[in-house]
């Protein structure tokens, strides 16, 4: 069974919230405050954590560094405000995505069980971006024989840019293949994302060459070397 | 910076420069007035001295002409020898030369006496004077220049008188007196004055350029402090020394300083509890909401085993709370407006791309009526996507709302630094009047017509905010039944302004007069 934690001050919200994901199937564990999530992650490890925002304790972006700091678990973020700043905070804390309540809780599902999805590829093994293997059955890339961690997200992104490589990704067609967006123009989860890959897979997060930027479009897997040629 | 340095030291350079300029001028001409003045009177002293002299060496040398008339000729021609070569030495030492030229009227005798000393020119004498002498008796004199045959030549003054030699008639007698140590003497002094002049200029230059940059420097002080509290750094004084005028400036400048910190912190206080109202009533309001529409959801779900009266009660819930929530983003949009909090993130974007996007999001049907008149090849600008396509899809609902079933036409033209989306439907459109009013909140043409689902009567006045944030504009044109033209213009680079508007909001089927008179008989 596959078990949320859900982290909101907002009691009533915590149980509609537990109520819908237990009738789509999931196992919730609820928390209220925000310096009480460590204990119960550790005691629970859950499969994904839903985020509130503004917590009593720490707030939700510190508790989204936390649990970043030792785990590469799925974390969405429920968000009160669309600010710009704040979106970003959180993304930048470690979020792989956010939801601005009030939220349509079907959508919510969904985004949840994208999060949660394995991608299941054909071509097992093999995939090469540059000097990195990813290994799709592990769930790992490993450049000169050293794994390095990625989140489940960051994962899915750089697999969906390795797959094809000579393809120039749109913000809005990686935010359908690896968020799970039907229609979103909210391409800052697309940059956020890019940055913090970039500063985990690139020789040189400054000048990036894996993950090449197309002006006024969008991304594509580059080809080290390729542009001293 | 050098630039800068440069403009900052101009009015020290300009003021010097002026005041050296217009001291040139006047030492100029009081050294012209004093130098003509002290020739004049160096002149006539000479002229002065010249006709005296003149006249006591004509008078010895008649009175030694009359003790030399009893002899013969030679004795008067030998005289007269002696007398012009005496006349000669002291000449050649005091510059005065003799010239004796023989009277024209009276027949010449054998016995010519003419003689000059030195090799003087008999032309020399002006012609002028010669018949002054000739008519007039007593002395005459006249500037000349005094030639020699040797070629030299020196100004001069010739001043003569006519003298009755016997035993050889009537001759006219030319003392010439030269003026090379009167021209030396003016020489000198105008060397001199302009030597004085010079010093002069140097000094007066020296001097205004020390005074001018003491009053500078505190107005260039005042100026940098001026710019450093205009780029934020509001604790900025100027040192005040003194009770003098530039003291009284920095006094005045630190009040000023003061009174606009103070107004700025008060106005930013009140900007950030707006800001803060608007975060806490957004988060406050938008928590419980999330409970209703999620439980309202859950109830919908199960609206089969509701009677109907139950199950539409449900729908009227969702609905309403789809409402609720358009009216509350869109209200908490405008106050972030008001609050002056509205952040801008841009990148480039495809703008086409963008438009075809939020078209097929709001209008996917096959039939479409929604028609794109664009360039084939992708219009990036640097712009927040998010408001773009938010302006996008107020005006595209918007045109929906109204078009009655007719078609929409949207372009897109591009300029230099420009693009422009026209929207145009052909719908019921609008009254003249009101096309400036349209973008006023919860404005509707008609009140009594019954709201049009969806609009929460913010849309246009959000998109006009989120144009006006691009340094774009946003016009609407329309004619009741003839539908309406709304244009978005926005600069291509973020922040810059723009020329041109590369579509006009009057639409080109509107152009002519005589097709509007025409339809409106129709109508």
């Amino acid at each position: 069974m596959t078990l949320i934690m859900v982290v909101d001050d907002d009691q009533d919200l915590a149980e509609m919230l537990g109520i819908v994901l237990t009738g789509a199937g999931f196992e919730v564990d609820l928390v209220n405050r925000g310096d009480e999530v460590m204990d119960l992650f550790h005691a629970q490890t859950p499969d994904l954590v839903l985020l509130d925002v503004m917590l009593p304790g720490i707030n939700g972006n510190e508790v989204a560094r936390l649990i970043r700091e030792e785990s590469m678990v799925p974390i969405v973020m429920l968000t009160a405000k669309g600010d710009t700043h704040d979106v970003v905070l959180g993304l930048e804390a470690g979020a792989d995505d956010y939801m601005v309540k009030p939220f349509n809780p079907s959508e919510l599902v969904a985004r949840i069980k994208t999060r949660l999805r394995r991608v299941i590829s054909e071509t097992a093994g093999g995939l090469k971006i540059g000097d990195i293997a990813i290994d799709q059955l592990a769930h790992s890339i490993m450049r000169e024989g050293k794994v390095i961690p990625l989140t489940r997200l960051e994962f899915d992104l750089l697999v969906a840019l390795a797959k094809e490589p000579g393809r120039v990704f749109t913000r809005e067609a990686l935010l359908n293949e690896v968020w799970g967006y039907r229609h979103a123009t909210d391409t800052r989860l697309v940059n956020v994302h890019v940055q913090r890959l970039r500063s985990k897979v690139e020789t040189d997060p400054e000048n990036p060459e894996l993950i090449v930027t197309v002006r006024g479009v969008g991304y594509k897997a580059g080809v080290p070397g390729s542009k001293e040629q | 910076m050098a630039e800068k340095r440069r403009w900052r030291n101009s009015l020290v350079w300009r003021v010097t420069g002026n005041s050296v300029l217009l001291s040139l001028g006047i030492i100029w001409l009081v050294g012209s007035a004093l130098l003509s003045q002290i020739s004049t009177g160096i002149f006539h002293e000479k002229l002065n001295n010249a006709i005296s002299d003149s006249e006591t060496s004509a008078r010895s040398i008649e009175v030694q002409i009359a003790v030399a008339q009893f002899q013969n000729d030679a004795a008067v021609k030998k005289s007269v020898d002696q007398m012009i070569s005496i006349a000669s030495l002291n000449g050649a030492t005091a510059g005065r030369e003799i010239a004796l030229l023989h009277f024209p009227i009276v027949k010449p005798v054998a016995n010519n006496l003419e003689r000059t000393s030195n090799l003087l020119s008999p032309a020399s004498v002006p012609d002028s004077l010669r018949t002054l002498v000739r008519t007039k008796t007593g002395s005459h004199w006249a500037k000349t220049k005094i030639r020699y045959l040797g070629g030299k030549v020196e100004d001069g003054i010739a001043v003569g008188s006519r003298i009755g030699i016997p035993r050889a008639g009537t001759y006219e007698l030319y003392f010439l007196y030269q003026l090379n140590s009167q021209a030396n003497t003016v020489n000198l002094i105008r060397t001199s004055l302009w030597f004085t002049g010079l010093a002069l200029l140097i000094l007066i230059g020296l001097v205004t350029w020390l005074v001018i940059r003491q009053v500078v420097i505190p107005i260039r002080e005042a100026a940098e402090i001026a710019e450093q509290l205009s780029a934020g750094d509001l604790g900025r004084r100027m040192e005040v020394h003194g009770e003098n005028e530039i003291a009284r400036l920095g006094t005045s400048f630190n009040e000023m300083a003061l009174s606009m910190q103070q107004q700025i912190s008060r106005l930013e206080n009140l900007s950030r509890l707006q800001q803060r109202f608007v975060s806490d009533v957004s988060h406050e309001l938008r928590t419980p909401l999330t409970t209703i529409r999620m439980a309202s959801e859950v109830i919908n779900a199960s609206r089969s085993s509701f009677t109907s009266k139950v199950a539409r009660s449900a729908e009227l819930l969702i609905a309403q709370i789809d409402r609720f929530e358009r009216l509350l983003a869109d209200l908490l949009e405008v106050s972030r407006f008001d609050a002056e909090a509205a952040v801008m993130v841009t990148e480039p974007v495809d703008i086409i791309q963008l438009l075809k996007r939020t078209v097929d999001y709001l209008h996917p049907s096959r039939d479409k009526i929604i028609h794109i008149y664009s360039p084939l090849e992708p219009v990036i600008i640097d712009a927040d996507s998010r408001r773009i396509e938010r302006i996008f899809r107020n005006l595209i609902t918007n045109a929906l709302d109204h078009c009655d079933g007719k078609p929409i036409d949207i372009t897109i033209v591009e300029s230099e630094d420009a693009v422009a989306i026209g929207v145009r439907d052909y719908g019921i459109g609008f009254q003249e009047k009101d096309s400036t009013r349209l973008f006023d909140r919860f404005w509707r043409a008609d009140p009594a017509r019954a709201r049009v689902r969806g609009g929460t009567g913010l849309g246009l006045s959000i998109a006009l905010e989120d144009a006006k944030l691009h340094h774009g504009t946003l016009e609407a044109w329309g004619r009741l039944r003839r539908g309406a033209h709304f244009v978005l213009t926005i600069p291509k680079s973020a922040g810059v302004e723009m020329a041109s508007h590369p579509i006009p909001v009057l639409p080109p089927s509107e152009l002519s007069p005589i097709l509007i008179e025409a339809e409106d008989e129709e109508l």
